[in-house]
């Protein structure tokens, strides 16, 4: 069983005229322990793929296993647990809540999943890898947008997920902060046997990659 | 709580703002009360002063003093703690100088029976016969003197003034004390009085009377009931608009906040622990606003001229603020939905 499965997933938004189809027939897996990377032009399809993958949202044909579960079969309760428990979301829109400090934002966690989450070590070790240790108590509001996407990051590893779900981690990052959060992704597939996937038109991740799918115009083909 | 602490921690300036408002609405509410309170009992204190426990009036007045009148034919046998109570509306003058007329009501008295001898005195003495009279002291006010000689609009009988009663006011009209004879002098001499106040149980043989308990003849005093209403109606409507106040703060915050929202959404975090995040601050916000108007209506009973009426009540402020926190957490519902309508995907857009 691979930590993720699309089985000839289609999606189609909307009707009539306004009819997009973002997915065309997509079949993939992402196993443990490597970091697959999905790359596209923008509008490709790749944030349809990944909140399809992670269970954010349901495909119009096809079926979704994540961890050997399909999303589609549970309810609303089920895949948030799910979510919080199973999956690292790093989302394209890394809103970070307003009124909490980086600090907070991992309290937060706490709250919610009182056990898993990483140490106080390890979430050290993260932040000073990311560079935004001593951000820890800066509101988002004080950031510059590659800091609180590298906050997102942390946030998203903080529940130490067995699975990390990425869209476009690097957008807002320079050269050696790519290379940065590429090794990581890699570390988390390779070190502690996560499944990363990873969508980007980010070239610069691919040297990172043990798999690479091309998606264009919905369409999925493995080049790796 | 730890959500709802951190987003008012953050936006400390717009928090301050909504409790202060919080806490001045609640203030306004606490002095209507006071004076709700005041009021009434200033209505009642009279009668309570004379520990009357019945009231007995002829039984087509409906329950009004100024429409009752008891023949002497009907009048019961009368016992020790009855007093009878003559009342009138008249005008005053006072014959040939100064003081202007005026409207009052005569409230006619006999001066063996214990009513008679409640009556406070502020200057002067009590009457002693049947041409003396008592006036409020609001009529001193408006130049009645002492030893004036005073008539009746309609009456050519003369009566002389011997004392003055401290703030007697009947349906926000001064009072004069006198005799029953005069009472009897203007309404005839075939009435025994309006009513028999009484400090016992009464049982009456009489068709033509009733008896009612001293708190149905309050509740029908003229006025009472309907200022009652009129203040716990404004009391009700600024708690709604406390409510609304918090409804409208806590959806403009949480609409401002659902990006952030729906990437908790997306990362597993319930919609419950997010609306719980909203009724907790509508819980903070209504409970510090309702403190801090009760800390400041402390301080005003404090520094009230006691001429003031008003009487506060620590027990129904408390379950005013207590429903003013509930009303705050219901108001949290509006914020609440707009939660429960965000879809974790909603963190892709
Ligand atoms: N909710 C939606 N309703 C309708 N059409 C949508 C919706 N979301 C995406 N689309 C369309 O589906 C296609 C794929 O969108 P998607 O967001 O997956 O692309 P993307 O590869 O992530 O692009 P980018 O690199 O710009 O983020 C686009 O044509 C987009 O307009
Ligand atoms: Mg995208």
């Amino acid at each position: 069983m691979e930590a993720i499965e699309l089985h000839r997933v289609g999606k189609v938004y909307g009707k009539g005229v306004s009819k997009v189809t973002a997915l065309h027939d997509v079949s993939f897996s992402a196993p443990a322990g490597q970091l697959s990377l999905v790359v596209g032009p923008s509008g490709s399809g790749k944030s349809t793929f990944l909140t399809i993958a992670g269970g954010l949202q349901t495909p119009t044909s096809g079926q979704v296993l994540i961890d050997g579960h399909d999303p589609a079969t549970m309810t609303a309760k089920q895949r948030d647990h799910l979510r919080l428990t199973t999956l690292g979301f790093v989302l394209q829109s890394y809103n970070l809540h307003p009124s909490l400090t980086v600090a907070d934002q991992f309290t937060l966690v706490d709250r919610v999943k009182k056990e898993g989450n990483l140490s106080k070590q390890e979430l050290a070790t993260l932040l000073a890898e990311l560079g935004i240790a001593d951000l820890i108590d800066k509101y988002p509001g004080q950031l510059s947008g590659g800091q609180r996407q590298r906050v997102a990051i942390a946030r998203a590893l903080y529940p130490n997920p067995t699975i990390v779900l990425a869209d476009e981690p690097t957008a807002a990052l320079d050269r050696p902060r790519v290379a940065v959060v590429g090794q990581l992704m890699q570390d988390l597939a390779k070190k502690y046997g996560k499944a990363v996937v990873v969508v980007t038109h980010d070239q610069r991740l691919t040297p990172f990659a043990d798999r690479i799918a091309r998606i264009e115009d919905g369409r999925l083909t493995m080049e790796k | 709580m730890f959500l709802a602490i951190r987003e008012i921690r953050h936006s400390k300036l717009h928090s301050g703002l909504i409790v202060a408002i919080i806490a001045l609405v609640g203030y306004l509410i606490f002095m209507l009360l006071g004076l709700m309170l005041g009021l009434a009992k200033e209505n009642t204190a009279a009668i309570e002063q004379w520990h009357t426990q019945t009231v007995v009036l002829s039984k087509g007045a409906n329950l009004s003093l100024s429409q009752s009148l008891i023949k002497q034919a009907d009048l019961p046998t009368l016992k020790k703690g009855d007093s009878l109570v003559g009342q009138s509306p008249v005008v005053i003058s006072a014959t040939g100088k100064h003081a202007h007329k005026q409207s009052a009501q005569l409230i006619g008295l006999k001066q063996s029976q214990p009513l008679a001898k409640t009556v406070v005195i502020t200057s002067g003495h009590r009457s002693r016969n049947a041409n003396q009279l008592v006036l409020s002291t609001n009529l001193q006010a408006k130049g009645y003197r002492l030893s004036d000689k005073v008539r009746f609009a309609g009456s050519t009988k003369t009566y002389t003034v011997v004392g003055f009663a401290s703030g007697a006011m009947l349906n926000m009209t001064p009072v004069i004390y006198g005799d029953l004879s005069a009472w009897q002098g203007l309404k005839g001499n075939q009435f025994a009085a309006s009513a028999i106040f009484s400090t016992r149980k009464f049982s009456l043989t009489t068709a033509s009377l009733k008896a009612y308990p001293v708190n149905r003849f309050v509740a029908k005093l003229p006025g009472y009931a309907a200022q009652n209403k009129t203040f716990a109606m404004m009391i009700a409507f600024l708690m709604v608009i406390a409510m609304v106040i918090i409804a409208v703060f806590l959806t403009i915050l949480t609409m401002q906040k659902l990006p952030a929202y729906a990437v908790l959404r997306a990362q597993g975090i319930t919609a419950a622990t997010l609306s719980r995040a909203a009724v907790a601050q509508a819980f903070l916000l209504m409970g510090i606003g309702s403190l801090l108007s009760l800390g400041v209506t402390f301080l005003t009973t404090l520094a009230l001229p006691t001429t003031m009426p008003f009487l506060f009540s620590w027990p129904l402020a408390l379950a005013i603020s207590a429903g003013l926190i509930v009303l705050g957490m219901v108001s949290a519902l509006v914020p609440v939905r707009l939660i429960r309508r965000l879809q974790p995907l909603d963190a892709m857009s």
